[in-house]
């Protein structure tokens, strides 16, 4: 009986994300988006990975939601009155474009369709034992945590999670490349209105505490650094939206130190354990929960920051050009 | 029991689906808008039936995450298209 | 014990019959004011009602605290969600741009 919650599911899930990318209007395209980030957070939950849907429900939902109604803005003839954009934009190539554009996309389809072969073959021969879930969870005691997910994290594969977290600062680093360091410095435009302001205080200490809640969680269930990330992150997004910019207000090297924390403490973690000799991220065993706790807390305040600060520039960034384009 | 909140969570997916005409014929970013709250609400139903019928209590923590997010993206609208025009509220 | 299974069961119903009240409303209303209406109070309505089902059925009371929260700010950011998107619809309605953005 339960098969038809899952056909459904399945359905849904593969058509939304086709008409993601078949849509016409870009306002479509981004709207079936969430509605496919729902549909892949109930698909996660159906596969028994609630750490996964929480994640996908964070970041579909809360970040990537906005930053793409941020991009939404940018290509809207409400808003922009260079047309030219939006033309591009909404009715692309010229019939020469798409001729010289059909060798590459042959070829981008053949890979992935290549890629697809291989990883379902990989499925496919997947032990009935589930590969290393056995190790891992014989493993438990010793890593500190109760919940197998986040002692994988965490733990045993820590060197995967100090890079994820290198990567979201790459991805700032980017932005900074792109855009100017100086961006995030320029005050936000205030929230008049008072129902604005309310709801985004009010949301701020509920945001907090869950996040809180889910990171302290991850030790015995479902939750943990990236999860409470997006939550404290969605915090700053909110109040740099309000007009209370909360790194435009702190001192630079603050602000670097708050960026840099997580993976700074991580790396300064592992190295110590090397110099004891073990190998590196080699918790021992006895102090093992408490440092996964300082560490998950480091990382997600530094990946908050990092997802407030990206969107925090982003926002900005387009004002620049589009006062150059007014004066042409 | 179970076989009923099958049925519950199948007519709600079915919702969902009835919603995505919306984002179709729009005609206003603000109505497409509208249906991402339907979908969110629509989906902490489901999540909260899924949680009875796998007993997993877990899934309620997804449904709070999808709760408190929900009203991030009406604010990312509203106020980032002000930031554009230049214009105070 | 039926007599709660029986309760679940109606509450359940209910709900349901005002989840598909509220998407027939955001699908048949002809303006986006009416749209607003019909799901900001139909569809909160609807997850009360499964709220108060589920809480009843799963019947622990950390996971009851957490349902019945989960309701209230639903309330809470829904009802602003409304006034939101209204005055958000309003400002760009006045300046003359009929024009479908994106």
């Amino acid at each position: 009986m339960s098969v038809l919650i899952d056909l459904l599911l399945a359905i849904l899930t593969v058509y939304l994300a086709l008409q993601c990318l078949l849509a016409q209007r870009l306002s479509q395209s981004v709207f079936l988006f969430f509605a496919f980030g729902l549909a892949l957070a109930l698909a996660w939950v159906r596969l028994g990975a609630v750490d996964v849907a929480i994640t996908e429900a964070a970041i579909a939902a809360g970040f990537m939601g906005v930053l793409f109604l941020d991009a939404l803005r940018d290509f809207s003839p409400a808003v922009s009155e260079n047309q030219e954009d939006l033309k591009a934009v909404q009715n692309p190539p010229s019939k020469n474009a798409t001729k010289s554009l059909l060798l590459p996309r042959l070829a981008l389809g053949l890979g992935l369709g290549l890629f697809l072969l291989i990883a379902l073959e990989a499925v496919w021969k997947t032990p009935d034992g589930g590969g290393l879930t056995a190790a891992a969870v014989a493993l438990l005691p010793e890593s500190g945590v109760e919940h197998p997910v986040t002692a994988v994290l965490l733990n045993f594969r820590a060197y995967d999670t100090w890079l994820e977290i290198g990567v979201i600062l790459l991805g700032l680093l980017a932005i900074y490349a792109a855009g100017g360091i100086n961006l995030y410095r320029k005050p936000g435009v205030a929230a008049k209105d008072p129902l604005l302001r309310q709801v985004i205080l009010f949301s701020t200490p509920v945001l907090f505490l869950f996040g809180a809640f889910l990171l302290y969680f991850g030790k015995t269930g479902p939750g943990g650094a990236f999860q409470a990330a997006v939550l404290w992150g969605a915090i700053g997004i909110m109040l740099h939206l309000g007009g209370w910019p909360v790194f435009a207000v702190l001192p630079r090297w603050l602000g670097q130190l708050i960026l840099t924390l997580g993976l700074g403490f991580f790396l300064v973690l592992g190295f110590l354990f090397m110099a004891r000799g073990d190998a590196l991220f080699e918790y021992p065993p006895a102090y093992a929960g408490i440092l996964i706790l300082i560490v998950e807390t480091l990382a997600a305040i530094s990946i908050a920051a990092a997802l407030t600060t990206i969107y925090a520039n982003i926002n900005q960034m387009q004002e620049e050009p589009k006062q150059n384009e007014s004066t042409t | 029991m179970d076989v009923f909140f099958i049925i519950v969570i199948v007519f709600l997916l079915l919702n969902i689906a009835l919603g995505l005409i919306r984002v179709w014929r729009g005609p206003t970013v603000a109505d497409r808008l509208l249906t991402t709250q339907l979908f969110g609400t629509t989906g902490m139903a489901i999540l909260l039936v899924l949680a009875g019928y796998l007993e997993e209590l877990t899934l309620l923590n997804v449904a709070i995450t999808f709760n408190v997010l929900a009203i991030l993206l009406v604010i990312g609208l509203v106020q980032a298209r002000k930031n554009k025009k230049g214009e105070t509220p | 014990m039926m007599i709660k299974e029986v309760i679940t069961v109606i509450l359940l119903l209910v709900g349901c019959f005002f989840f598909l009240a509220g998407t027939l409303g955001v699908l048949r209303f002809p303006d986006l004011f009416s749209r607003l209406h019909a799901l900001t109070k139909a569809d909160n309505l609807g997850l009360g009602f499964i709220a108060a089902g589920m809480a009843l059925h799963i019947a622990s009371p950390w996971a009851a605290l957490k349902i019945i929260s989960i309701w209230l700010f639903t309330l809470l950011a829904s009802s602003t969600t409304c006034y939101l998107i209204a005055r958000f619809q309003k400002e760009q309605d006045q300046p003359k741009n009929g024009k479908e953005p994106g």
